[in-house]
């Protein structure tokens, strides 16, 4: 009797999650997704009628200012994931493996700047910029992107390295390799599950990242989450078109998750 | 092959010393293992050997020459890793002719060395599989594969059985040891475990708390220890101790404890008449105390109190209580009908006695091999 009711309660509480699930992470996109289909006048009452239309993905297509910052954010999400995976390799490595003052001071600053709160960096990050006068260009958004990838990841990158068995580095030292070529050769194959994740992580967080693309990006460099907040304009908002704007920027992030998918979970079982 | 020299080495991290003044001469094709328990030193001692870890002080030289600072991948050595240590990304081919693809051997020679290694340990069916699609024994054959096909100098072994259970144990150390005889390389074998010292060394060092304490032949160091940390190490189950009184009496010495006297034969008496102290430490084997009375001149009988039983099937282990001690006997025929808290008397040949200086621990009765 005891049994069953447990049973009724676990079947009650798995219902429960499975429409909170729904409501919570599948139910905006849904609505973003009917919303970037109907036309202007359908935008606010989207559950009622029936005029479904395409149009609003040319409009956007057509704009110059959405495809440029469509371009540079996958450039900007590229050039940040291949640069800062870079840096966090060696930085994982050399946490993983290495003991030393060096090693316990780039712990401890990684350590500070990671209690930091994110929002604290922005605006002094976009004086730095202004007065360096790399506002507004790749250079000013590549480097606090890498410098927020390799704060937070090299501890992801260091449980990784963590995971390869150092005694195969050591083989690879008997073997003929320098440590050096142990690193490249051994350790560096044995982590790449990991780096791959990294990666899709890197790459998904740039191409998602909205507070650095708001404050220290401009006309000339626009990215696609902060062109996404141009449609809020001063005679309202344009919800249709933003929505497509989103259902666009969405898709790119989609096929990497999709197709990374594999890696993400090998790598996080390492 | 070659000759391995180690000459007051030691090795510190920070000012704490973890191995003191290791002096260890291993012949062109010797056998020796390393034996002790965890944090004594042998596997510091082999990584420095390998070049794993700087040496602090001393020499060490392979063949005739000094490598302390000559990198691993110079010192023509290969190891045997504990957990195997195999790529884990590459094939057991791969894995197998990673050292000489590195040292730029022609692919022909490769594929010729790999073979003979492979045939040798059994390895063909399995050369196109990843290590994780291995069992523990497999991969540890192809570990041992990646040492033939290098020719190297020196073998080194770090505690290669340890992974494996205890039936895949015993078949890999016969393994190890047929494979010695076929490949006869100068070997360093580092091991807690008393049986593959004994059984797979030319030589046996004991080590504790960084210091060696007994180098020598199995034989030597399991019928004449050094000390009472060598005597209780090496055996199984291990020697018993008990603290006894040297009396004289009408020109015979016994060792006497309450409820115990054994007289002793001419020569041992002999040697401890010069022993300073009167108080000594008694070391038994544990299968030289027999059941019943004594037989021969030089047995001395004693009664205990059995406290465990252990039934073995091929012999019987008594735990007994004697002058306020436990103490193990074993070899006894399975058949004997001995229950605990029966009173059984025992005897023991004087020949068999082992005694140590009760202070330092220091055997009196038996002439060190090595010893600090």
């Amino acid at each position: 009797m005891i049994a069953l009711a447990l049973d009724g309660l676990r079947r009650a509480i798995f219902a429960i999650s499975i429409v909170a699930i729904f409501v919570l992470f599948v139910g905006p996109i849904m609505i973003l997704g009917v919303t970037s289909v109907r036309p202007a006048s359908g935008a606010f009452y989207i559950w009622r009628g029936t005029n479904f239309t395409l149009n609003n993905f040319v409009e956007v297509l057509h704009q110059s200012q959405v495809l440029e910052a469509m371009w540079n954010s996958f450039v900007l999400s590229t050039l940040a994931t291949i640069l800062s995976l870079g840096i966090t390799v060696g930085s994982g490595y050399m946490l993983s493996r290495f003991g030393g003052w060096i090693q316990r001071s780039w712990f401890a600053t990684i350590y500070v700047f990671r209690t930091v709160p994110y929002i604290s960096w922005v605006l002094p990050l976009y004086l730095v910029n202004t007065r360096l006068g790399i506002y507004d260009s790749y250079l000013g958004l590549l480097l606090p992107h890498i410098a927020v990838h390799v704060c937070f990841f090299s501890w992801l990158m260091k449980g990784f390295f963590d995971g390869v068995n150092p005694s195969m580095e050591y083989a690879a030292l008997i073997d003929g390799c320098t440590r050096w070529g142990a690193f490249c050769r051994v350790a560096l194959p044995a982590a790449m599950p990991g780096i791959a994740a990294l990666a899709i992580l890197c790459w998904l967080s740039t191409w998602n990242e909205f507070l650095f693309a708001l404050i220290l990006s401009g006309k000339r460099t626009p990215l696609i989450t902060s062109t996404m907040a141009q449609f809020v304009t001063e005679t309202g908002t344009e919800w249709n078109l933003m929505s497509a704007t989103a259902v666009l920027a969405m898709l790119p992030a989609l096929l990497v998750t999709i197709f990374g998918q594999k890696y993400v979970i090998r790598g996080l079982r390492m | 092959m070659a000759q391995i020299v180690l000459h007051d080495v030691v090795k510190k991290y920070g000012t704490f010393q973890v191995v003191h003044e290791v002096n260890l001469n291993i012949a062109d094709g010797e056998f020796v293992v390393l034996v002790g328990p965890s944090g004594c030193g042998k596997s510091t001692t082999l990584r420095m050997i390998a070049g794993l870890e700087s040496i602090s002080a001393g020499t060490l030289r392979i063949g005739n020459k000094v490598v302390n600072d000559v990198p691993p991948k110079d010192r023509d050595i290969a190891m045997v890793f504990q957990n195997y240590a195999l790529y884990q990304h590459m094939t057991v081919f791969d894995n197998l002719a990673f050292g000489l693809r590195n040292r730029k051997v022609p692919e022909m020679e490769i594929r010729s060395e790999v073979t003979r290694a492979t045939q040798m340990l059994g390895l063909e069916p399995l050369l196109a599989r990843k290590p994780f699609q291995l069992s523990g024994g497999q991969q540890q054959r192809v570990a041992l594969g990646r040492c033939i096909v290098r020719r190297p100098q020196v073998f080194l072994f770090d505690e290669p059985l340890s992974n494996l259970d205890a039936k895949l144990r015993a078949q890999m150390r016969i393994e190890i040891k047929a494979l010695r005889e076929r490949v006869p390389t100068t070997s360093v074998y580092v091991t807690h475990d008393q049986v593959e010292a004994m059984t797979l060394g030319d030589r046996v060092v004991v080590m504790k708390d960084g210091w060696i304490q007994q180098i020598g032949t199995p034989l030597e160091v399991y019928n004449r220890p050094a000390n009472r940390f060598v005597a209780s190490f090496i055996g199984a189950p291990a020697m018993n101790f008990m603290e006894v009184e040297l009396v004289e009496e009408h020109g015979v010495v016994s060792a006497q404890a309450k409820d115990f006297k054994v007289e002793l034969p001419d020569e041992q008496a002999a040697v401890l008449r010069k022993h300073s102290a009167k108080t000594v430490t008694l070391g038994i084997r544990p299968e030289q105390i027999r059941l019943g009375m004594p037989s021969g001149n030089t047995g001395s009988s004693f009664s205990g109190v059995v406290t465990v039983t252990e039934q073995l099937g091929s012999e019987l282990v008594i735990a007994l209580n004697v002058a306020d001690s436990t103490i193990m006997a074993s070899r006894i025929s399975p058949e004997t009908g001995v229950s605990p808290h029966a009173r059984v008397q025992m005897w023991v040949d004087g020949k068999a006695l082992q005694f140590f200086d009760h202070e330092n621990g220091k055997a009196i009765t038996c002439a060190p091999c090595t010893l600090r």
